[in-house]
């Protein structure tokens, strides 16, 4: 079956409006904002609420995802394993996803977590690079999984690079396309453009991840929604990288206003929310001069906190870090250049 | 020295790698380039061979085999090619030198195995990162017992061609297998991300070493000395930055091209080409 732009992918047989898919990467977004230390209590409680709210997809795992627990982005508290059969085990109804980059995971890693019970793979490249995904999203449909390709730091590329890239993902057999907003970077207008552009170059269904830089991450999701994305993520809370991503139970309620069908109750995801709060965080991620000043420099939302380190260990303002980091378009993945651009300010100011 | 004392080379695939490499070997006195094998007539990179006056085919390794003997072959397509390669010209007699990163001949890094290596007839060279980062490693493990090895490559978009891409699980493997071959350390982490910043950033390779008990200077002065090897061969071999902290060593290298035959980000393109012609020329050397 095709589908296409805002046909229904996930309708219910009583409810005739068009339905919009919730990918929920909490435990795996989130993990930015805690230094990768989710314990196996934290995605217990939040997977058992979110599978009770009946978000279709709990994504988990590290926050660069399957193999990416290192000292340059971090080490999780817990392994690729541990993470996913915990999360499984919760799991009733919701589907489990994960999300893997070629070059931080390998086939091997993938192997693994479709063995753990992972259902939706989601395979990542940086924007302009989809033909890495190739073989990865090639292993995901040969093991059975549900394959998903994303290009993250999306705003670095024009809107029809964009749809090029993920008509590429397509042809290699992604079953959903489309893009992050790994740096918070914009604003309703430009998903707009770029959602229309890969909708118009793709036949299956387009997946918008925002981040709240600028404020705008659920605004920006409903414009995706508006343009013909019928995947969106959203995580309780928005507990994310930096700002934090799309708020899960703030969508649910804009979507279910705007006459989209999600199939998430509200009360049912207001729970799952408060069980997020009260399991998984200190304070809910919060819009700080740091992340604005990221959002517009196009920075990865996942450099809040080495950059706040690095900062701190240099004696550097951290906006201005921020801001050297977003001239030399340094991506996820490139933490090893934090503490050199932090050591060149240093000098610069001397 | 004379044309007819040079060795008679054959490089086998036509990307990014393989023109780069028919170049270098042009410049090389002891080298003759004798074939620069591709599989597509049409395509850019048999096009700037021919372009360069080199001779060429589009008939893949089997017109290699048929061209008769040579004394070295560079292997410069891709991981899933290389085993029928070997296999292909293993019966020639030729020497093999795997630019693709199989793992499946000798793992070879210039300074540290070029010396023995002349016995085998079938190297590999491991990976770009693996060249940059492999002598270093090496270096700093004469001085301790590495417990981790964590190695981060960057590399250009523009820098990575399709087989490249295509063979990134096969990059982290075999790169990890050789870091513990040579260092001893028994957990090794690779990591490779491939930057879309635009001007394209140089070749960087970030390492990190996590071991007990090491005294800072001895290892300090092992790593300027493992750099300054490396740049006998790839001039723009730099430390770009080190940090010796109580338990841990952390070591990056960037690679720019010098002279005016690869663009400023092409480093990794660089380091493995110049390993390759080092390791052939040695070889020539050797079999004397």
């Amino acid at each position: 079956m095709k589908m296409k732009g805002t046909t229904p992918v996930n309708s219910t047989p009583n409810d005739p409006r068009p339905s919009v898919l919730i990918h929920d990467p909490t435990l795996r977004d989130g993990h930015h904002a805690v230094g990768h230390r989710l314990d196996a209590g934290q995605l217990r409680a939040y997977a058992t609420a979110a599978n009770a709210a009946r978000v279709p997809v709990v994504e988990v795992g590290h926050g660069n995802g399957l193999g990416a627990s290192s000292l340059q982005i971090g080490r999780a508290l817990l392994d690729d394993a541990t993470m996913l059969t915990t999360v499984r085990e919760a799991l009733t109804s919701s589907k489990m996803g994960v999300f893997m980059a070629p070059g931080w995971g390998t086939s091997e890693d993938l192997t693994a977590a479709v063995d753990l019970g992972a259902d939706v793979v989601r395979i990542a490249a940086h924007c302009t690079e989809a033909d890495v995904t190739e073989r990865h999203l090639g292993t995901a449909r040969a093991l059975g999984a549900e394959a998903q390709g994303v290009l993250l730091m999306s705003h670095m590329a024009s809107p029809e690079r964009l749809a090029e890239q993920c008509a590429l993902m397509a042809k290699y057999g992604a079953q959903a396309v489309g893009i992050m907003d790994s740096a918070g970077h914009y604003l309703p207008g430009d998903v707009i453009e770029r959602v229309q552009a890969i909708a118009s170059a793709v036949d299956v269904p387009v997946i918008f991840h925002g981040h709240n830089n600028l404020g705008l991450a659920v605004a920006n999701s409903l414009a995706a929604v508006e343009a013909g994305a019928s995947v969106i993520d959203a995580t309780a809370r928005g507990f994310g990288a930096g700002a934090g991503n799309t708020q899960l139970e703030a969508l649910v309620a804009v979507l279910d206003r705007r006459g989209f069908d999600t199939g998430i109750g509200l009360r049912e995801v207001l729970s799952a929310a408060d069980a997020a709060a009260d399991h998984l965080m200190k304070a809910p991620p919060s819009i700080d001069s740091i992340a604005v000043a990221g959002g517009l420099a196009g920075v990865f939302s996942g450099f809040k906190c080495p950059v706040l380190e690095a900062a701190r260990a240099e004696g550097v303002d951290a906006i201005d870090l921020f801001l050297a980091l977003g001239e030399r378009q340094i991506v996820a993945g490139q933490e090893d250049l934090i503490g050199d651009v932090a050591r060149q300010l240093k000098a610069g100011s001397r | 020295m004379a044309a007819e004392e040079r060795r008679r080379v054959a490089v086998l695939g036509a990307g990014l790698i393989g023109i780069d490499l028919a170049g270098k070997i042009t410049r090389s006195s002891k080298l003759e380039l004798a074939l620069v094998a591709g599989r597509r007539r049409d395509s850019l990179g048999l096009r700037r061979a021919a372009e360069m006056g080199l001779p060429t085919t589009a008939g893949g390794v089997r017109a290699v085999v048929e061209a008769g003997a040579f004394d070295v072959v560079f292997d410069a397509t891709n991981a899933d090619s290389h085993a029928e390669h070997w296999a292909a010209l293993r019966p020639t007699g030729t020497t093999l030198i795997d630019l693709t990163p199989t793992g499946l001949g000798t793992v070879t890094v210039p300074g540290l195995e070029g010396h023995r290596s002349a016995a085998h007839r079938h190297l590999n060279l491991v990976s770009c990162g693996g060249q940059a980062s492999i002598p270093v490693l090496h270096a700093i493990a004469q001085r301790c017992t590495p417990t981790y090895i964590e190695v981060v490559s960057t590399g250009a978009s523009a820098s990575a061609g399709p087989a490249t891409r295509l063979n990134l699980d096969q990059y982290i493997a075999t790169t990890s297998a050789a870091i513990r071959t040579f260092t001893g350390a028994r957990e090794v982490k690779v990591m490779v991300n491939i930057s879309p910043a635009r001007p394209a950033p140089p070749f960087r390779v970030a390492m990190t070493v996590l071991a007990d008990n090491f005294r800072p200077a001895p290892v300090r002065t092992s790593i300027a000395a493992a750099a300054e090897a490396v740049r006998a061969y790839v001039p723009g071999f730099k430390v770009a930055s080190l940090a010796v902290d109580p338990g841990r060593i952390q070591v990056a290298v960037e690679v720019t091209p010098s002279g005016r035959h690869l663009p400023h980000h092409a480093g990794s393109v660089d380091i493995i080409n110049a390993a390759a012609v080092l390791l052939a020329e040695q070889s020539a050397a050797a079999s004397r």
